[in-house]
């Protein structure tokens, strides 16, 4: 058992990862996909459309040099070396899977039957080769949410899974809280699941590319606040008064401005949307969470007042990215905080957003 | 403290390698010059281990827009997690901030021998 194996100083700090990166190479996935999928990818070398135009920011790529298999195989494609570098050496007790976006079937801007094709085959690596395989991981549903009836039959078949805790929605160029797409979130409610989003490639700039890396990775969090905003106003936490959002690898820190920004603009222009029934900063409050990393460097002091803003202490939950290049580490990427507070980010919030993660006792309780 | 830590020939130039000087661990460079350099492995951001980085050269700093240039090959020491660029021949100066830098050890060479020291 897990508890067994950690270190009183590790019993102290229990933590639920809301973030890491499994990655299939597609070369994985060929036993779980019948023909003619099976047969695209070995006969005519199918890739997922992939549009970032810059040379890739660190010196492996997205990746941490470091979490390179030692055969030689991709960074996230090892249950056993990610047990090493990651699970074991920081003791999880928790870690919730997020796929590499690549495949990416809610991405694919045509052929979504290839796509929901590709969400089944890969929701079934990921249980017998990963949620399976280890007692600590939870997982990411894969769907082609541009066919929302095959997305919700997709949640229907393994939903009930105990390991899944989620629906991956990427963040690309859909705003998924178009009435359109509520399909998704039905049968996510209906199966106990949250819904989590996390960015691919989203068109930052116009529904273009900027120039340099930097200037799109910077922007990033506009993106999330778009999906925030978006299912806000479409009245999604509204109609399906049980989902929560976890919003991945965005920070935290865009959520005291965007939760004010509409709370002004939902006093002047409720009558547009009068499905809203709450001040949109009480449904986030209510509903969302967010992951810590990429975490901006802070002192207590700073870091608190984002807390101020935000009016609670229960939205924040850790994410280290493992194993990609801007990885943040358990022990160095926070500033040194009061130790409830700690305890919720690192544990309990992520504890009490997903039903089906149980609790574990311990820390200074 | 004093160690011998390699052979001079066993690190070649453009190579760098981890040790350790006592309990410390040490990441030691050898710069396309031929000369050795040593520091502490762990990165002062959030402490990832400078040896599975690389030792590259960087984009030189430029008045125009648009331009590149690539200068001090071999003398860089790029963190394998998040990339910080470390000038290896300037005390191990954060390019973006001179004023944070890696802890340096002293390197000599005896005999045939790369020896580190603080």
């Amino acid at each position: 058992m897990v508890e067994q194996t950690q270190t009183n100083s590790q019993k102290d700090r229990r933590l639920i990862d809301t973030d890491i990166h499994e990655r299939a190479v597609y070369e994985d996935l060929i036993p779980y996909l019948d023909n003619p999928w099976k047969r695209y990818i070995t006969d005519c070398h199918w890739l997922q459309e992939k549009h970032m135009p810059y040379t890739q920011p660190s010196i492996a790529g997205v990746d941490r040099a470091d979490a390179r298999v030692p055969d030689g195989r991709p960074a996230g494609s090892d249950l056993a070396f990610m047990q090493k570098q990651l699970l074991d050496d920081i003791g999880h007790n928790y870690g919730i899977l997020t796929g590499a976006l690549d495949p990416s079937p809610s991405s694919m801007h045509g052929w979504y039957e290839m796509a929901t094709a590709l969400a089944t085959a890969y929701n079934n690596w990921q249980i017998e080769n990963w949620l399976e395989k280890d007692e600590r991981l939870y997982g990411s549903i894969q769907i082609a949410g541009q066919d929302p009836q095959e997305a919700a039959r997709e949640i229907e078949r393994v939903g009930s899974h105990p390991k899944m805790a989620q629906v991956l929605l990427p963040i690309d160029d859909i705003l998924w809280g178009d009435p359109y797409y509520h399909p998704i979130f039905e049968a996510a409610e209906r199966n106990n699941l949250m819904i989590g989003m996390h960015h691919n490639e989203p068109p930052t700039h116009f529904g273009k590319w900027p120039r340099y890396f930097i200037e799109w990775h910077t922007m990033i969090p506009t993106s999330h606040m778009i999906q925030v905003s978006n299912l806000i106003f479409n009245g999604v936490f509204d109609k399906f008064p049980n989902l929560k959002l976890m919003m991945i690898e965005g920070g935290f820190t865009y959520a005291p401005h965007l939760m004010r920004k509409m709370d002004q603009q939902y006093k002047d222009l409720r009558h547009e949307v009068p499905w809203v029934k709450r001040m949109p900063s009480r449904i986030v409050q209510e509903h969302i969470c967010f992951t810590t990393q990429p975490m901006e460097e802070m002192s207590k002091r700073e870091f608190m007042q984002y807390v101020d803003q935000m009016g609670s202490e229960d939205m924040i939950c850790f994410s280290t990215d493992y194993p990609h290049w801007d990885y943040d580490s358990p022990t160095r990427a926070l500033p040194s905080l009061e130790e409830p507070l700690r305890q919720k980010i690192f544990y309990e919030n992520a504890n009490a957003f997903y039903p089906k993660i149980p609790d574990i006792k311990g820390g200074n309780e | 403290m004093k160690q011998v830590v390699c052979k001079k020939t066993e690190l070649q130039p453009g190579e760098k390698m981890r040790t350790n000087l006592g309990r410390i661990p040490v990441v030691v460079c050898r710069t396309l010059d031929g000369e050795f350099y040593a520091f502490s492995n762990s990165c002062i951001h959030q402490g990832a281990p400078m040896s599975e980085g690389a030792i590259c050269g960087a984009t030189a700093p430029t008045d125009t827009p648009g331009e590149y240039r690539y200068e001090k090959e071999g003398e860089i020491l790029r963190c394998p997690w998040h990339g910080r660029e470390y000038d290896i021949k300037n005390e191990g100066r954060m390019l973006v901030d001179p004023s944070r830098r890696l802890p340096s050890f002293k390197v000599s060479i005896e005999d045939d021998n790369v020896v580190v020291s603080k």
